[in-house]
């Protein structure tokens, strides 16, 4: 229990990465999807800039002149992440934009109504 | 020269995305077509002369930018990754002079040159999958790829085509979410973004993180087993596949499934390492799913009806060879599971290709239809024929030789049972595959009202099908030193 | 030079195949020509590179130890290629008569010369690897044979036929795959590739020798993979008789004791004591072959049955792992090859002068085609096993070579069904000679019917095509003095009766030539 509590940034982005997951997997619905997958992405960036993050120390940004390495927080993670969410932005972007020409062709976004259309 | 000639690998990645990006601006169709026949034949062109170079002086690290790691990002060429690298290259421009002929009988005019970019940008980064030494590169050169490569679906604008390519899209973020989240615990225990400082790192911190380190293998094979279809997350395959248009499912079967695979493969042996992989339940997870695709991949690929979805589906069963070969884990098993990605990607483009130009000349789809097919196009149907009979393991062909070395591998870790596997999977393929070519050579019925070579194409648009038939055949029959290639690059 | 003369056997009929298959090369009226000029030339060349040639063994293509493909000629070879060539010219002459009158006879001749380049390919292989992709070859070349007729049955058969067989080339991978991991190597070696016994795995031996010998048994119709055969029937006579005779089935066989003996060797089976797991099968082929072929009515159906049954004698023979035995069984791989050519032949020739397939409709038709009736009388003799003909002296070899195993069991299972294959032979030389159709009231009716379906057939015929003289003739020349088919078909028929008698009478010839094959095997 202890350890949870102290890694409690980490038990959150777990349990956010469940949430999107599910909502993934489970929804029908096209818009929940990829809100889903959204918050799935989200959760990913929130523990990678927790791995980076060191209580105390200041944002590697130069302003009074610089100070000692150990002074600064590990910035690569938050790079890696910026670019991880320009990525997540265009896949989000691309499947909006498959979504609506869905919804021009079969007039539903529910997956499931999409599947039973197959029929005629 | 030396230094020029270790350029080729980046010098590739950047030629294909800059001219991505030059084709949209040319209007006409023809300078389309011409300006990505020559760059594509200009990167195959240098990315030969490069695997020759690696097999007269072995592979390389090269630091791109010249920032040395583990700050700098480093491309890590050797026999597997150059041999990979220019088989890709190869389909992708047999690929594009095929569709030279064909592409605008399957898609809008205007959409010609949007094909191509995609084309282009999927290519480079599905070199940069293979080439790429740090796992956070190789993520967003998979991301990507899985945008370029639902761009080339959707490149038709069918109903169909949108829905397989939600689907693809959406199982494929949740892979890289899989991957990035795989990603994101190597980088809590190693501090480490490239292959070797994480190997160093997991080593030394190894003890009391086995917990993590299983975990985030196990994420590595789920997402990347996504994107390479391994079996029961297969299921975004079988739509994308058959609904693309040809030169399309082409790429997808014969490239895009790859990359992911090769990226696999380096994780397990330059991330982990042979010691750490061992000793855990993952490469036999791998084998088991290995097997069972290979089983019901083709089951399923013989209860379908339109053509195409049978090929993707045989597919599924092929990508299960390759995982077989990698969840044997030992180095024959590696060796042979790259070489059936060679093998395969060469046979699956010709298939994919000749079912192309049945369902173009004809507008058919389904099996039953194309009975009595091989009267009016005799070729093409010969190529299809060659191709499936290496399907099947035909000796000489290169699937017999995977089959046949996929054996002795796995005789070599033990596992005598698995024989049972290979030999019943490739009696499975002939099941499949051979009623298709009975009845499209033979049979009275089949044959009323065919018309001989009544809807041949010429020569000439045939000719990347007829090379693309050789190589495989020279393929199989050059294995052994194809096999030799590959086993001085593997990595264990 | 050398080597160019030993590879010329298996390029020239591929060469003459694809000048056949082309309209432009060859127009259809030369088409008959020119493969009886491919099939002598070859014959040639055989004899050539067998007899005439220093160079015995040849590695074509070793990319490594197990991708070799590699010709190695020995005496077994020298058997096999020389019984394939000899037959395959006599039936090619019995094919020019007998497939005027079906279709598309320019994809027949195709594949019928390409299949004699396959066979000697499975005759010359020097290794395990070769042998195996030709015999898948002669699976994929012999398929359109099959199924040459196109109608529903036969895709139906020609199924059945691929589905077997590639059972059974599983099976052998099987077997080779295990072989080869604990052996290395799959070169055919005199008296086989195990020197020290000691070194290997026993259980593995004997699972590799079980899977191959079930895995080619497929092809050699052994019980219970033996249905595709009777199935076979649809094709063309000329077809039938080559599969039976020659192509499918002795590759079986020949398959069968090349690994036998030439890969495991005759004193490793014995050591892993394996033979006593596949003896049940090939007594069950024996007695099921002959047990079948007893109650069938159509003419070729009961020769497939036969054909079973008699294979089972061959298997047993090599499975009886002494030189008698063995001797036994390659006499009569060639014995029964001219004798079953013999009986198909004939009964082609009566289905295709009066189109009738059946035993009870043949009755009284050996006073009209005497000569082919004669030929198929004695060739039934000889596959019962009487003296003085060929069928006696391979059954005479396979008895001592029982007596030698002391297993009194095989003479009973040899003599029993000797006296099923006088059941099933003789009755239809009885019904055919001295059964008169017209005193049969029963039969007479069925007749009657039957004439009255021709005649009106007839009619129609005569109506539409000009083609209807020939049958006209057939049809009417029923009642005329003899119905013996023309020379063409007539004279490879008498030619393999003589060779029947011959071997009969002076069958020394072909044993001292055994004499080599028994050195290399023991």
């Amino acid at each position: 229990m202890q350890i949870l509590l102290n890694n409690y940034m980490i038990v959150g982005a777990i349990f956010l990465f469940g949430i999107g997951f599910m909502i993934l997997l489970l929804h029908n619905n096209l818009i929940k999807k990829i809100i889903g997958m959204n918050i799935m992405d989200t959760s990913i960036f929130l523990l990678f800039v927790n791995l980076g993050y060191i209580k105390g120390k200041e944002a590697p940004i130069i302003i009074d002149g610089v100070m000692h390495a150990s002074g600064y927080v590990n910035p690569i993670p938050t790079g890696l992440m910026l670019t991880g969410i320009v990525v997540a932005v265009s896949v989000t972007a691309f499947m909006l934009a498959l979504t609506i020409k869905l919804y021009e062709k079969y007039g539903t976004i529910e997956l499931d109504e999409i599947q039973n259309l197959r029929g005629d | 020269m030396q230094n020029l000639i270790k350029l080729i690998p980046l010098a590739s990645i950047m030629i294909l995305m800059l001219f991505a990006f030059v084709i949209p601006l040319l209007k006409k169709k023809k300078h389309v077509y011409k300006l990505t026949l020559v760059i594509m034949s200009l990167v195959t062109v240098i990315n030969l002369i490069h695997v020759v170079y690696i097999a007269l002086n072995g592979g390389y690290l090269f630091d791109v930018g010249h920032f040395p790691a583990p700050f700098g990002i480093v491309l890590r060429i050797g026999e597997v990754e150059s041999g990979i690298g220019l088989l890709f290259c190869f389909i992708n421009l047999m690929v594009l002079w095929y569709s030279y002929f064909s592409l605008e009988k399957e898609i809008k005019s205007n959409r010609i040159g949007f094909f191509h970019t995609l084309d282009f940008l999927l290519l480079a980064s599905l070199l940069g999958i293979v080439f790429t030494y740090d796992i956070f590169n190789g993520f967003v050169f998979l991301e990507v790829s899985t945008l370029a490569a639902c761009g080339i679906i959707v490149v038709k604008d069918k109903k169909a085509n949108i829905k397989a390519a939600i689907k693809y899209l959406i199982l494929s973020s949740l892979g890289s979410g899989l991957v990035l989240m795989g990603i994101a615990f190597v980088y809590s225990i190693s501090g480490h973004l490239s292959m070797s400082y994480i190997h160093e790192a997991l080593i030394q911190n190894a003890e009391g993180k086995h917990n993590l380190i299983l975990i985030s293998m196990i994420l590595f094979t789920v997402g990347l087993g996504i994107k390479g279809a391994m079996f029961p997350l297969h299921i975004w395959l079988p739509d994308a596949h058959s609904s693309a248009p040809s030169p399309s499912s082409a790429i997808l079967s014969a490239l895009v499934i790859k990359a992911p695979i090769i990226f696999l493969i380096k994780v397990y042996y330059l991330v982990y390492g042979t010691t750490i992989l061992s000793g855990t339940v993952v490469l036999d997870l791998v084998l088991f799913l290995g097997v069972l695709g290979m089983i019901f991949g083709s089951l399923f690929a013989r209860s379908q009806k339109e053509l195409k979805r049978m090929i993707a589906y045989s597919s599924v069963a092929q990508m299960g060879y390759i995982f077989f070969g990698i969840g044997l884990g030992n180095k024959l098993g590696l060796i042979m599971a790259i070489y059936h990605i060679i093998a395969h990607a060469v046979t699956k483009a010709c298939l994919f290709l000749s079912a192309g130009s049945f369902i173009e000349q004809t507008g058919y789809k389904t099996i039953d239809e194309f009975k009595g097919i091989g009267k009016e196009m005799p070729v093409t149907l010969g190529i299809f024929t060659i191709s499936s009979l290496s399907m099947i393991g035909i000796p000489i062909f290169p699937g017999f030789i995977s089959k046949w070395n996929l054996a002795m591998a796995s005789i070599e870790s033990g596992k005598i049972l698995l024989l049972f596997v290979l030999i019943a999977s490739s009696l499975l393929n002939a099941v499949y595959y051979f009623p298709i070519i009975i009845n499209g050579y033979f049979g009275e019925d089949n044959l009323v009202g065919k018309v001989f070579n009544s809807k041949i194409r010429p020569v000439r648009t045939l000719l990347p099908l007829i090379i693309l038939s050789v190589v495989m055949v020279l393929a199989g029959l050059f294995s052994g030193f194809i096999i030799e290639f590959i086993g001085r690059g593997i990595y264990i | 030079m050398e080597k160019i003369i030993m590879l010329l056997p298996l390029g020239v009929p591929i060469v003459g195949t694809l000048l056949i298959a082309d309209k432009k090369i060859i127009k259809d009226e030369y088409v008959t020509k020119f493969v009886s000029i491919v099939l002598f030339a070859n014959f040639l060349l055989v004899l050539t590179s067998l007899f005439g040639n220093p160079l015995l063994q040849l590695h074509v293509l070793g990319v490594n130890d197990f991708l070799d493909v590699y010709f190695k000629i020995d005496q077994m070879t020298r058997v096999f290629a020389l019984m394939a060539s000899i037959l395959w010219i006599l039936t090619a002459f019995y094919a020019f008569e007998y497939m005027k009158h079906e279709q598309r006879t320019r994809q027949f001749y195709t594949f019928f010369t390409l299949t004699l380049a396959v066979i000697l390919g499975v005759a010359y292989s020097g290794n395990l690897f070769t042998l195996y992709a030709y015999y898948e070859l002669l699976t994929l070349c012999t398929l359109p044979l099959v199924i040459h007729t196109g109608t529903e049955e036969a895709l139906s058969s020609g199924k059945k036929y691929m589905i077997y067989s590639f059972a059974g080339a599983s099976l052998v991978i099987l077997g080779m795959m295990i072989l080869y991991s604990i052996t290395g190597t799959m070169t055919f070696m005199p008296r086989g590739i195990f020197n020290d016994l000691s070194n290997y795995d026993q259980d593995l031996i004997r699972f590799s020798y079980i899977a191959m010998f079930l895995g080619f048994g497929v092809k050699a119709a052994l019980v219970p993979f033996h249905s595709w055969l009777p199935n076979a029937m649809v094709a063309p006579t000329p077809v039938s008789a080559l599969l039976h005779a020659v192509a499918v089935v002795k590759s079986g066989v020949f398959s069968l004791i090349r690994i036998t003996y030439f890969v495991f060797g005759a004193s490793v089976i014995k050591a892993v004591n394996v033979t006593q797991y596949l003896i049940p099968f090939v007594v069950i082929t024996v007695v099921m072959g002959s047990l079948l072929a007893l109650h069938q009515d159509h003419l070729k159906k009961r020769l497939a049955y036969s054909t079973i049954s008699q294979l089972g004698y061959i298997l047993l023979g090599i499975l009886m792992l002494n030189p008698n035995g063995l001797v036994g069984a390659i006499l009569h791989m060639i014995n029964h090859a001219v004798i079953k050519i013999t009986l198909f032949f004939s009964v082609g020739a009566i289905s295709h002068m009066t189109h009738k397939k059946y035993i009870h409709q043949i009755s009284g038709l050996g006073k009209k085609m005497p000569i082919t009736f004669i030929c198929f009388t004695i060739a039934s003799v000889s596959l019962v096993g009487i003296p003085p003909t060929n069928g006696f002296v391979s059954k005479w070899f396979l008895g001592v070579g029982a007596l030698n195993a002391d297993n009194l069991f095989y003479i009973f299972i040899l003599l029993l069904s000797a006296f099923f294959t006088a059941g099933y032979l003789f009755p239809i030389s009885v019904t055919a000679f001295f059964v008169n159709g017209k005193q049969n009231a029963k039969q007479q009716n069925a007749k009657a019917h039957e004439i009255v379906v021709e005649a009106s057939l007839e009619k129609e015929a005569i109506e539409t095509s000009d083609h209807s003289e020939q049958m006209d003739h057939t049809g009417a020349s029923i009642a005329s003095e003899t119905l013996d088919p023309s020379p063409f078909m007539l004279v490879p028929i008498v030619i393999l009766t003589v060779i029947i008698v011959g071997l009969g009478i002076f069958p020394n010839v072909v044993i001292n030539f055994l004499g080599g094959v028994i050195a290399d095997a023991f």
